[in-house]
């Protein structure tokens, strides 16, 4: 079980959005809160760029907690709530998973 | 060969009509880390139409038929049985957003390449600016197997190429789980149970 500040797991998935901000025209950016909508309905990003956040967010989360996960594996497909809805839900999913044993 | 369909999007052949908006599209700014194409209608359309037999080129549909983007498996050689995915380009930016066509495009062109081609490798290259698409391409079971140093001129600077290949175990094995994955991700309704 891995003890994970949540105000760090924030930051780790703002920075992967920000890093996809750095590869978008100025206009297109998008706007970085909790409530940012990654995926499906209204989101601001396509597949490419969720892919990014995920491979991002898989590394920092393995580079700095030595968690090794899978955002996108079938426990993600099987949650009531789709883990990449917004920024909120996949904290949640993150440290849900991070508690596991 | 000539229709792969999926449930997000549809691969149907790139024809000569399709050169206005293909030619916008390798205009746009999403094209500036592909090579330099046709600067002129009549030269896009000349091109399409030069395109040889060992070439499939792709649009890429939304599933309301709605041109996206566009994607190719070239140098198709079925006696090394291997191909070059190519050309993969969103060129409708907006209307693509919080779906997954670009990873279904690519399922569909692999489940071709080694389904229906027989094909044992897919490769490609990607030119080192472009870090979005190698990461993608890495993720989906894309190995780094080289690199081109300054091979090519792009964005006003030399830059390397990166030799990219996925073999067709790699395409079962890893790229696979991971396109269906997220695939599946987009299907679900936001806050409701996945039907």
């Amino acid at each position: 079980v891995k003890l994970i500040p949540p105000e760090r797991v924030e930051a780790i998935i703002f920075a992967a959005l920000n890093n996809v901000n750095d590869e978008l025209p100025e206009d297109q950016r998008i706007v970085v809160t909790d409530a940012t909508v990654l995926f499906g309905v209204d989101a601001e990003i396509d597949s490419l760029a969720l892919v990014s956040i995920v491979v991002d967010v898989e590394s920092a989360l393995d580079r700095e907690f030595g968690l090794d996960i899978a955002l996108a594996d079938e426990d993600a497909m099987d949650r009531p709530v789709p883990p990449f809805a917004n920024v909120q839900t996949l904290k949640e999913y993150i440290l849900e998973r991070a508690e596991q044993p | 060969v000539d229709h792969q369909v999926g449930k997000f999007t549809q691969l149907r052949p790139l024809q000569a009509d399709d050169a206005a908006i293909t030619l916008r599209w390798r205009l746009g700014r999403a094209a500036t880390l592909l090579n330099r194409g046709a600067q002129s209608l009549e030269e896009q359309e000349t091109w399409i139409r030069a395109r040889p037999a060992s070439e499939l080129n792709f649009i890429i549909e939304t599933s309301a038929n709605t041109p996206v983007g566009m994607l190719s498996l070239i140098d198709v050689d079925h006696v090394h049985r291997r191909g070059e995915a190519a050309r993969f380009l969103l060129g409708e930016e907006t209307a693509v957003r919080g779906l997954p066509i670009a990873v279904e495009a690519m399922k569909l062109l692999y489940f071709l390449a080694f389904d229906q081609l027989g094909l044992r490798r897919v490769y490609g290259t990607v030119a080192e600016d472009n870090h979005r698409m190698l990461k993608w391409q890495r993720y989906l079971g894309m190995q780094v197997e080289g690199r081109l140093r300054k091979h090519v001129l792009l964005n006003g600077h030399f830059q390397d190429l990166i030799a990219v290949g996925i073999l067709e175990p790699e395409f079962r094995e890893i790229a696979l789980p991971r396109m269906n994955g997220l695939i599946a991700l987009a299907g679900m309704p936001p806050g409701k149970p996945r039907e």
